[in-house]
């Protein structure tokens, strides 16, 4: 990872951290307002529903009184008191119920027996156990005749005066049923759904009242709105249940479906009986739609500003790191390339900070080490020129000490007689002609490396090569230096692509070297064998081997650990070799002998590569 | 003395035409049409009104339930009362013309009672129509003259269903038109013509509405249902009310968990009778646990309608009952009682749910309204307890017979007699020598019509 890139890293993860936390910090604190918004309105709204519900329960209080203090109830009372025969309103209450508006209605003799009852007409004759006092609203399950129950609003009143006793009382239990209907009926707010969790309307006689604080099983058929059952009522179960269990008005969300969205505030309100027991259960559910809405559209608002402003933070650090980390590139750049070899090069110097007093101190480094290069190349090249002369003075030192001792001996032999003379001239300008070839040799290898021609490649077996070099020098090396001359060649076919010519002449160098180095005989191995994509041809002998110095220095031009070498073999060697792509090494230890290895490239990639 | 007589020719004369119209509203008039007003279909058994003025049977009862010769002048029996043969009355014409004859009152019996007859076969010969039997029908000449074995033609002379009612009665079909059903005089009626020339009776219309037309003079014959009596007598209606004409009982089937007798039993003695009787029948009926009516055979005492609620238990003996169905045929009070039944058995642990009566026949308990036709104690037992699928006829007709009958087949407990109940009709001023007949439907044949006060 580049230093740009963490700078980039390190300023964007900086960035968005910070407008994430604003973010974070705006959002937790508009869903708080508005949660606490939601919960007020929700809890205006129930205390509305509840001065509705009361409302009805008045209504259903004054229609019992209005009939209870009515001429038919009065007459009837006074007829059922003066006769004791309440037969003859039999079905009086079915009649006055509806007049009334009322679902349920009973009239209870002084007795506190039913004389009439509008939902159940068989009941008559039954005591009323809620005979007795006036009451106010109340309620209260009533078992209708086809084994289900209903849960009513009911009004307890005497008919006629209060101050009757009780054997002339004459009293009238109504009420209005708390079902779908009733529920319609309510005036409720606009986005508000008022249900009603009750007990089964088919419950068998045996059971106990489901609504106690261990009921068990949640039904959510139990469950009714204005329109029927209500879809989603499994979703109140935990919020009907805490209600049961605390016998308190409880609260909570109440999540319909994964959408935030479809989502209410619904509050449960147990409603009881008189002795406190929980007959059902109210649930008013305001929807929370239009506020998450709302919610969400603020948040969609801080997402996209959050977005934004981690966006312009990344160019922004993008443009920071950039000019922070560009002229490091610059210096690391450039170092590499003065690594690479190439040492003049500046970097720009802008500013004046610590990066420009670096790239100051990197340009003076650079032209320093230049111009010590300079200073280093002209000391070599002086040495090589003295090294060159060296050679030179020594090569051409050799001939020319018998050539200067023949011309001398000339000169003294003219004072001979002419026989005399003519065998001395003879002599001498036989010597003088070897050592002028012998001169016009040293000039012509010096000629040569200074001229080496150019490849011409062929497709070739390395066998071929290595089976010449053996056949031109096995019988000398055996014969006169007492040499075993061995080859070790792979049986598979070793193709490269060289000039014949010159890697003969290569071979032949390394192997007239290892001759040299064998002066008491020894053991001269070539082989080859293919290397992976190359082939490796090893030439090694078994002479006194080289230091590490000289291992170090064998293929500097005119460098030569022999008595009377020029220098110049291996060096021709080391170009033949890279001429055609491949390398060249030595591997020897003093006193075991010393071993070249050429790698040459196996004749497809050696030409390419060659002609590269 | 000239002036003298002519004063007493003049006082006599002023006399007889005061006293003239007196004498004219005493005397049936001819004439006019008769207003009735039913609740139900006109044409439903067993009470249908225009069945009885449309068709005759075989046998009718006179008012005292004896039995009166019809449409059959003479009857006798053969081979212990195996064999009935019946003669037809001559010169007795159905409404189109076609003569009455033993193959059309056969093919009306056939057609009227497809399956358990009294008799096993019903043959004409000639003029005379055989019945015959595996079992003794001593009670045969009461039974046709029950509602159910009216005469109608079925096949008319060119062998084809014909277009209507059509009967041998004193009134025949005229029109029938948005629940009106318009019948005229049958000039050539066998009995004679009736008074009225027409009768139109409206149907299926509610008792207080019946009530509200005899009031403002549009209805002349409305219907008073038993519950409704004494609210009809504090109105000043002019009513006229039968002896006993139907049994309300609850008919139980012996299948299922009522295969079991005792949980019948104990059904039986769980059923507060004198309520229904006193509270939902408004005392106008009469608890009773046997099927005929006391005044009928005078013992109806020895069965006792009490209820005994611990008995009831006792008798189911804490058997876990499934809940039975209980369908009812009617409303109002019926249903009311059917109600009230339910509650009772539900206080002896037997619950009951009521159901549609669509669903009679599946039903497990069926609360019935059964005429008590026959007139003889011992047609009236058979009549009813045919009523229910099983017919007991008792050996003879002696008041001890009959009593073990009537104890044997109520100790099945198939059917639980509860209220004793008659029939009744409020009339309108205009109406004149109306009486009901031993079934308890009103005689309009025998009515006229007179000038509204």
């Amino acid at each position: 990872v580049s230093l740009r890139q963490r700078l980039l890293l390190l300023f964007s993860l900086t960035v968005a951290a910070a407008v994430a936390a604003v973010a974070w910090t705006v959002l937790v604190r508009i869903r708080h307002v508005f949660e606490q918004r939601d919960q007020e309105e929700t809890a205006l709204f129930v205390s509305q529903f509840q001065r509705e519900f009361q409302q009805r329960s008045a209504e259903v209080a004054a229609a019992v009184d209005r009939l209870a203090a009515g001429e038919r109830a009065r007459g009837m009372a006074f007829q059922i008191v003066q006769s004791g025969d309440a037969s003859p309103y039999l079905t009086e209450a079915q009649s006055m119920a509806p007049d009334a508006q009322l679902d349920f209605l009973e009239i209870v003799g002084p007795d506190g027996n039913v004389v009439s009852s509008a939902q159940w007409p068989a009941r008559f004759g039954y005591f009323e156990p809620v005979a007795g006092e006036d009451q106010p609203t109340f309620l209260k399950t009533e078992d209708l005749p086809d084994g289900s129950s209903a849960l009513g609003l009911f009004a307890f009143r005497a008919v006629g005066h209060s101050e009757s006793t009780a054997a002339e009382r004459v009293c009238l239990l109504g009420g209005k049923r708390l079902d779908k209907s009733f529920l319609a009926d309510l005036a409720v707010a606009p986005g508000m759904q008022i249900a009603l969790y009750r007990d089964a309307d088919q419950r068998p006689a045996e059971e106990p009242p489901f609504l106690g604080p261990d009921f068990a099983v949640f039904d959510p058929k139990r469950m009714i709105s204005a329109s029927g059952e209500v879809p989603d009522a499994a979703r109140y179960e935990s919020l009907i249940r805490n209600a049961i269990r605390s016998g308190q008005q409880t609260s909570s969300i109440i999540y319909l479906t994964n959408r935030r969205e479809e989502s209410v505030s619904a509050t449960a309100i147990p409603l009881k009986s008189d002795n406190g027991a929980v007959l059902a259960v109210l649930i008013v559910a305001l929807s929370r739609e239009g506020m998450v809405q709302a919610q969400q559209h603020i948040r969609t608002i801080a997402y996209g500003v959050a977005s934004g402003g981690i966006l312009l933070a990344i160019a922004c650090s993008l443009w920071i790191a950039a000019r922070v980390s560009r002229p490091i590139e610059q210096l690391a750049h450039a170092a590499e390339e003065v690594a690479s070899g190439i040492w003049d090069v500046r970097v720009p110097e802008r500013g004046h900070d610590e990066v420009s007093v670096l790239a100051r101190s990197f340009n003076h480094m650079t032209e320093q080490l230049a111009s010590q290069r300079e200073q280093l190349v002209q000391s070599e090249r002086v040495a090589a020129w003295r090294e060159l002369a060296r050679r030179l003075a020594h090569e051409l030192k050799n001939p020319l000490f018998p050539l200067q001792l023949t011309v001398e001996n000339l000169v003294r032999a003219r004072e001979l007689s002419e026989e005399e003379f003519d065998e001395v001239f003879r002599e001498s300008t036989a010597t003088l002609s070897m050592e002028i070839a012998n001169l016009k040799t040293i000039i012509g290898r010096f000629s040569d490396f200074s001229k080496m021609p150019k490849p011409e490649l062929e497709r070739i077996d390395a066998k071929d090569v290595i089976d010449r070099v053996r056949s031109l020098y096995e019988g000398a090396a055996t014969r006169e230096a007492k040499i075993d001359f061995v080859t070790e060649i792979a049986d598979e076919p070793m193709t490269i692509m060289v000039d014949p010519e010159l890697l003969h002449r290569a071979l032949s160098n390394l192997v007239l070297n290892a001759m040299d180095a064998m002066p008491n005989g020894g053991k001269l191995t070539i082989s080859a064998r293919p290397q992976g994509a190359n082939i490796e041809i090893r030439v090694a002998d078994t002479g006194e081997g080289l230091t590490q110095e000289e291992c170090e220095r064998l293929f500097t031009p005119y460098y030569t650990t022999k008595v009377h070498g020029t220098g110049l073999g291996l060096a021709i060697v080391q170009s033949v070799v890279a001429d055609h792509g491949g390398t060249i090494a030595v591997e020897s230890h003093a006193g075991s002998g010393a071993t070249f290895i050429i790698t040459l490239p196996r004749a497809n990639q050696g030409h390419r590569l060659a002609k590269s | 003395m000239r002036w003298i007589v002519f004063q007493r020719f003049a006082i006599s004369c002023i006399i007889a035409l005061v006293t003239l119209p007196v004498a004219a509203r005493t005397r049936p008039h001819y004439g006019g049409t008769l207003h009735v007003e039913t609740e139900g279909d006109p044409w439903q058994r067993p009470n249908g009104i225009a069945r009885r003025l449309v068709y005759d049977g075989l046998t009718t009862l006179d008012s005292r339930g004896t039995v009166q010769s019809a449409l059959a002048t003479g009857w006798e029996s053969d081979n212990a009362d195996h064999r009935w043969q019946f003669r037809l009355r001559p010169g007795v014409h159905f409404h189109d013309g076609s003569p009455l004859t033993a193959t059309a009152v056969v093919q009306s019996l056939n057609l009227d009672c497809p399956a358990n007859c009294p008799w096993v076969a019903v043959r004409a010969v000639g003029s005379i129509v055989v019945f015959t039997s595996d079992a003794p029908m001593p009670n045969l000449p009461a039974l046709l003259a029950g509602d159910q074995f009216l005469i109608a033609l079925t096949v008319t002379e060119d062998g084809k269903t014909p277009n209507g009612n059509i009967g041998t009665g004193p009134f025949q079909v005229t029109s029938f038109n948005n629940e009106l059903l318009t019948l005229s005089a049958n000039e050539t009626c066998w009995q004679g013509r009736p008074f009225a020339d027409a009768i139109e009776i409206r149907s299926h219309r509610p008792v207080h509405d019946q009530w509200l037309d005899l009031s403002i003079g549009r209805a002349d014959l409305v219907e008073v249902p038993a519950e409704m009596l004494r609210q009809a007598q504090q109105q000043r209606l002019t009513v006229l009310v039968s002896p006993p004409a139907f049994l309300l009982g609850l008919q139980v089937t012996d299948n299922g968990a009522l295969a079991n007798t005792m949980l019948r039993a104990a059904i039986a003695a769980s059923i507060d009778r004198s309520v229904i009787a006193n509270v939902i029948f408004q005392k106008q009926g009469e608890a009773t646990a046997s099927l005929l009516p006391q005044s009928l055979t005078g013992f109806s005492f020895l069965f006792s309608v009490d209820r005994d609620l611990n008995k009831a238990h006792e008798l189911r003996g804490g058997l876990n009952t499934p809940t039975l169905t209980l369908s009812v045929d009617g409303d109002g009070a019926m249903r009311l009682a059917s109600q009230r039944i339910a509650l009772n058995m539900k206080e002896a642990g037997i619950n009951v749910q009521e159901v549609n009566s669509g669903g009679t026949s599946h039903a497990d308990l069926m609360l019935r309204m059964i005429p008590l036709e026959g007139g003889e104690p011992s047609a009236v037992l058979e009549s009813v307890s045919r009523s229910v699928g099983t017919a007991a006829t008792p050996a003879d007709a002696s008041p001890a017979s009959l009593y073990k009958t009537e104890r044997d087949f109520l100790e099945r407990h198939t059917l639980i007699p509860l209220v004793d109940l008659p029939n009744a009709y409020a009339i309108g001023a205009r109406v004149r020598d109306l009486a009901l007949d031993a079934d308890g439907l009103p005689d309009l044949a025998g009515a006229s019509l007179g000038d509204a006060p």
